[in-house]
């Protein structure tokens, strides 16, 4: 149920929605249908419907997200088995549904369109505060450089915090995420001070790019309302993106827990294209990931990819077959930055890339990885020794697959002798 | 204008010479810390400092608020070192010599991972002893894991290095010679006779068992040798590490070790000597136990009659048992205790021969309230005598008979970890004790033995 969640964001906020408290009524039918009234920031309720048979969700809220957070509170609540069941639903409710309903028995009729003047204010307005919630965050960078970064170790979380709560109210959450993630820089050793100057800086530039966006070319605008929070909308994607088949090669995958959520990212590499795929899932903590995606297999599939500057995030459209994927071909350390290197000039915020290389772990001076040539990169601190990666090498090269990002290699899957994947 | 930024626009000018690129790769660096500098101090009591990127012509100045000119200057900066690093270089670390030897399958490596994350830790040197006699090489990438169970000694086992180095080959010893944590958590012990007279105590016991293992005689030598010079802790070692390669020619040593001065002596040598066939001590027991425990014919059938003496027997404290319970480690009544001591130390041969029936017939012949305490002390005897079909016999009466002894858990335990493991193949085991229903030390008994069945099974298929 929670893979209808449009983003991380989205169901975070559902799952704060998802109490009693903020709910005055619920109520469902048949495990077919669920209403309930939200209350929310503005005088009335939200009024919030949704139809479990498609799923289909209506609400009240000016949210353009699909669903919404409320949609994906009340059928939190509803997992949770604290939706009643007694008495029908509300008119407001009832003539929705009925419509859903007479709509289903007469599939010809084509979907009604929503209001499009409604919808484009909404946008505007959007618009309008994400380019406040910009201007604010340049002013504020302003002032940390201005006032200096020595301070940012007595600073607490709150510090971090109230400028993305901010960035949230303005609705633009890409910014919010990257904000909050800063509250850790100053703890992460030595060499804080310039990964705090580092984020500010990408942020800075990103504030710029929102504001200019209009002048960008059309991919790099993409990439950029990305990253400042604007989603795209599952289904829009796999309409609107040419898909993209192949025998997709699952080479890794990392799990993220943040803030009570779980993140998996999986990376695929085309077999014929070459193109590399990266799959999002998301999860409360607690629940499953998605496994639909194993490492060492290979999927024949349609993906659909994200419009972006460095096109990466796809979602699979259509599997058809699955199989064993096999070693994958690794690349020089020269090669893998090379390729990092062309991805940042397209998209100068991009922190992680997929890497697969043909190369021996070493230990000295750093735990690091060296190819064929003597060239090393070293592995990330908090992936450490690595003891399992040094123990399937032996000394010997294999072929590793993880993560590059400015603070070293995250590996994630290395080959043994026998063409087995191993997850580390 | 600042000196930096002149000297970067003569570095432009000397573009194409083969300098160039290493002094301006070397300014990025170097405005690049400039720029940490100065925003740490912030721009209110800071000057900005110029950037040079190589191949981008330098920025002008800016004439406009410091601080977003340093944020200008730190975004291109970022990218360029992010677009621009330079691999590494690395010290390659010595190759590891090949093991010829098979990987064991995925399923057995997929056990071996439960077994290293704790589930059943006491069957894990199981585990390895089989792989070992089976030819087959460990999943090197489980090693790490598994030299981090043996150093923190879990599950407590001396031999358990010796295991893990014959298991984990070249690979296992290359990664210990890497970490310092590692150093004797994979390790053959040393066969330098020097060990025995230098070494400590963890060496000199290796050294021991690993003659002992290869030439019996020499390593009785050894230990008759040292014996009167040694300490009780030294003595305590040598009979530990004895108790692998027990046999006849032990036992007047063992016998003469009971009136040893130092009790923990005293009680190895006992329990050495219980397990010996045909030992002296075996004997007494046996002669104690025909005392206590005889077959009645009554009309249903033949049942067991106990009877235990109140008379003194100032052998008994000799032969290892104490007159009282050790009010921790045996909570039992103190007629009951002599009782489950002796049958624990009495050979399983006195009651098949002496009552002309096979083990099954004995563990099945009713003993009305003795029964717990009949079970408790078989089960020790048989464990301690490494007897299967008594095991199996013990199990058997555990699992498949009728409502029988409320048999203690770890009595049971022990047995499944002992049984063979066929017993544990599936419709071996009866439905009852798979039994949510079944008590817990049933159930307990069952998923071991189940457990022992698939994971032998599992290194038979590799």
């Amino acid at each position: 149920m929670l893979a209808q969640a449009p983003d991380a964001s989205s169901l975070r906020a559902a799952q704060l929605l998802a109490s009693g408290r903020s709910w005055p009524l619920t109520g469902a039918e048949d495990d077919s249908a669920l209403w309930g009234e939200c209350l929310g920031s503005t005088v009335t309720p939200y009024r919030t419907v949704v139809d479990l048979s498609g799923p289909a969700y209506r609400c009240s809220c000016p949210s353009r997200k699909f669903p919404c957070k409320h949609a994906l509170a009340l059928m939190l609540l509803w997992s949770d088995g604290t939706v009643g069941t007694n008495g029908g639903p509300p008119d407001w409710a009832a003539s929705w549904l009925a419509a859903r309903s007479a709509k289903a028995s007469d599939p010809k009729e084509p979907k009604a369109p929503a209001d499009p003047a409604a919808a484009l204010r909404r946008a505007e307005q959007r618009e309008a505060r994400v380019a406040s919630g910009l201007t604010e965050v340049d002013r504020w960078l302003c002032d940390q450089v201005r006032q200096g970064l020595a301070a940012s170790q007595r600073y607490g979380y709150r510090h971090w915090d109230d400028i993305a709560a901010r960035m949230i109210d303005a609705q633009a959450p890409g910014l919010a995420e990257r904000l909050r993630a800063l509250a850790a820089v100053p703890y992460s050793g030595p060499g804080w001070d310039g990964r705090l100057l580092e984020e500010y800086a990408l942020l800075w530039l990103l504030a710029a790019a929102g504001r200019e966006q209009a002048g960008l070319p059309p991919p790099l605008r993409d990439t950029v309302r990305s990253r400042v929070g604007f989603t795209i909308r599952q289904a829009d994607v796999l309409a609107s993106a040419t898909p993209v088949r192949d025998h997709w090669h699952v080479l890794a995958r990392r799990d993220l827990d943040q803030d009570r959520i779980r993140t998996r990212r999986a990376w695929l590499r085309g077999r014929h294209t070459g193109r590399t795929a990266l799959v999002l899932s998301f999860a409360a903590v607690g629940q499953s990931l998605d496994d639909s995606l194993t490492v060492g297999t290979q999927i024949d599939a349609d993906l659909a990819f994200y419009p972006a500057a460095v096109p990466l995030r796809a979602l699979v459209a259509t599997r058809y077959d699955t199989g064993p994927g096999g070693v994958p071909l690794g690349a020089t350390v020269a090669e893998m930055l090379a390729g990092y290197a062309a991805g940042l000039a397209q998209d100068p915020w991009l922190d992680t890339w997929p890497a697969v290389l043909e190369a021996t772990p070493a230990r000295a001076p750093v735990a690091c990885l060296s190819d064929a040539v003597g060239e090393a990169l070293p592995l990330h601190p908090g992936a450490g020794d690595c003891w399992p990666l040094l123990a399937l090498s032996g000394g010997h090269p294999l072929t590793v697959a993880g993560e590059w990002t400015p603070r070293g290699l995250w590996p994630l899957t290395a080959w043994d002798e026998g063409g087995m994947a191993v997850p580390l | 204008m600042s000196p930096g930024l002149r000297s970067d626009e003569g570095a432009t000018k000397e573009g194409g010479t083969l300098e160039a690129p290493r002094r301006r790769a070397g300014d990025t660096v170097n405005s690049w810390h400039d720029l940490v500098t100065a925003s740490l101090i912030g721009t209110e009591r800071s000057v900005v400092p110029a950037v040079g990127i190589p191949g981008l012509p330098p920025a002008e100045d800016d004439p406009g608020d410091p601080a977003a000119v340093l944020l200008d200057r730190a975004a291109l900066l970022t990218a360029a070192r992010r677009a621009g690093r330079r691999p590494d270089r690395a010290e390659p670390l010595p190759a590891c010599a090949p093991d010829p030897r098979p990987t064991v399958s995925p399923a057995a490596a997929r056990r071996l991972r439960r077994l290293i994350s704790g589930e059943h830790p006491d069957l894990l040197t199981e585990w390895l002893a089989a792989a070992v006699a089976r030819g087959l090489r460990l999943p090197p990438q489980l090693l790490p894991a598994l030299l981090d169970r043996v150093r923190r000694g879990r599950p407590a086992d001396p031999g358990l290095p010796r295991l893990l180095a014959q298991a984990g080959g070249p690979r296992a010893r290359w990664l210990a010679d890497l970490n310092p944590d590692w150093e004797h958590a994979a390790e053959e012990p040393s066969t330098d006779d020097k060990t025995w007279r230098l070494g400590d105590t963890r060496q000199r016991r290796g050294y021991l068992a690993s003659l002992l293992n290869r030439d019996p005689d020499a390593g009785r030598a050894l230990i008759t040798g040292g014996w009167d010079a040694a300490g009780a802790a030294d003595r305590v070692m040598f009979l530990s590490v004895l108790a692998d390669a027990l046999g006849p020619a032990d036992e007047p040593l063992l016998e003469a070790a009971l009136d040893d001065g130092a009790e923990d002596v005293r009680r190895w040598a006992a329990y050495l000597l219980a397990r010996l066939p045909g030992s002296a001590l075996g004997q007494r027991m046996a002669a104690r136990a025909l005392r206590y425990v005889r077959v009645e014919q009554t009309v249903p059938g033949p049942r067991l009659s106990i009877g235990t003496s109140r008379q003194p027997d100032p052998e008994l404290q000799r032969d290892g048992i104490a007159a009282h319970p050790e009010p921790i480690r045996a909570p039992v009544e103190s007629r009951n205790h002599v009782l489950l001591e002796v049958l624990a130390r009495t050979p399983l041969s006195t009651w098949t021969d002496g009552f002309g029936l096979t083990p099954a017939e004995v563990v099945a012949l009713p003993s009305g309230g003795w029964a717990p305490v009949m079970f408790a002390g078989w089960s020790r005897a048989a464990i301690a005598q490494g007897n299967r079909d008594w095991i199996s016999a013990l199990l058997g009466r555990a699992l498949l008979g009728p409502p029988g002894p409320a048999a203690e858990i770890e009595a049971l335990r022990q047995l499944a970890r002992r049984a063979d493991p066929a017993l544990g193949a599936p419709g071996a085991v009866p439905v009852s004790a798979g039994d949510p229903d079944a008590p817990p030390p049933i159930r307990d008994a069952a998923r071991i033995l189940r457990f022992r069945h698939d994971m032998l099974k599992e290194l038979d298929d590799g």
